[in-house]
């Protein structure tokens, strides 16, 4: 009977705390890696390296914050859904970007997107403004590998300042 | 001292119901309100007292197991972020998919949905803002599919996936 008991308790508190992990992951923040280069320097920063950078993501910015200039979010890629890209935001609605068609302007409730390696990123110069609605969460920190941990800036590139 | 562990029980299991709650309304099902007329006669349909209009919107059951394996079709009702304030949420029915021509009305025009998007209208095109004005939306917005009225109790059935009278796709 005390083995049993013992069980049953332990299994109890495995539910709880996955239920606490699932409700936690879901809604306040998360831990996922980074495929690709299209980041780089910011993650994953050379091609050899045989481990991709972990980044720390959190949630509460889909509540109350409000999005800007030079956050880096994760969001469903708007050409297949059932993926996620992570980009950094470098135009929000009503800025202008400027094309190779002229400028674009950002209609409201988007945001334009761009990798920090524009070489090899797909990202709004491709597939256009996406809405804010698809954004999943924002990168706050680099938390593996540990030589490489560190704070995510809100820094843009200076050829890609919106206006 | 029974009191203080008595307390203590009640709060952990109102804490873990409230756990399970959170869990399964965000990853199974959850029961919404519908406000407004776009989605008529489906939804909310006309009735005299409009006064009442608070206590007799419809609930209706919205599941989430959709945004996981489920493959979008025409007809699905589906709850989404609006794409101009990702803040709000809107029902519609989708009436295109990826690769449909939608004509536009009063032009010359079709519009080819673009891959990874679908086309949403309401069900009263007279009183509804959707894809005829904001244009094809991503799938990555929608939040959940709708599968049954659940309130008032006169109005409890299962949601059909019509498909809209007038062909607008081809």
């Amino acid at each position: 009977m005390g083995i049993q008991n013992t069980v049953m308790k332990m299994f109890n508190k495995s539910i709880a705390f996955g239920l606490v992990g699932i409700t936690v992951t879901d809604r306040y923040a998360g831990v996922c890696p980074i495929r690709g280069s299209s980041m780089a320097p910011t993650f994953n920063p050379s091609l050899e390296s045989f481990a991709d950078d972990y980044v720390f993501l959190e949630k509460f910015c889909l509540d109350r914050y409000k999005f800007s200039h030079g956050d880096v979010v994760i969001f469903s890629n708007p050409t297949n859904y059932k993926e996620r890209c992570v980009k950094r935001i470098v135009a929000m609605e009503g800025d202008y970007i400027s094309n190779v068609n002229g400028a674009t302007r950002v209609p409201e409730g988007h945001c334009w997107v761009e990798g920090d390696n524009s070489a090899l990123s797909s990202d709004s110069r491709t597939y256009g403004p996406i809405p804010l609605g698809l954004i999943r969460g924002r990168v706050t920190h680099v938390i593996w590998p540990p030589q490489r941990m560190k704070k995510v800036d809100r820094r843009i590139a200076q050829d890609r300042l919106a206006f | 001292m029974t009191s203080a562990s008595f307390i203590w029980n009640v709060c952990k299991s109102s804490f873990t119901f409230g756990l399970i709650g959170l869990t399964v309304s965000d990853r199974f099902a959850s029961v919404v309100p519908v406000r407004g007329l776009s989605m008529s006669p489906t939804f909310n349909p006309p009735n005299n007292s409009s006064s009442f209009r608070l206590f007799t919107d419809d609930h209706v059951l919205v599941e989430k197991r959709c945004l996981t394996d489920y493959k979008f079709s025409h007809g699905d009702v589906v709850v989404f972020c609006s794409p101009r304030n990702y803040k709000e949420r809107q029902i519609k029915r989708i009436t295109g998919m990826p690769g449909d021509w939608i004509s536009v009305p009063f032009s010359y025009d079709a519009v080819k949905i673009p891959e990874g998007h679908c086309w949403v209208e309401g069900d009263n095109p007279a009183d509804s803002l959707d894809s005829r004005s904001f244009g094809p939306i991503p799938l990555g917005l929608i939040r959940g599919r709708v599968t049954h009225i659940l309130w008032p109790p006169q109005r409890v059935q299962k949601i059909d996936k019509k498909l809209p009278r007038s062909g607008l796709s081809f």
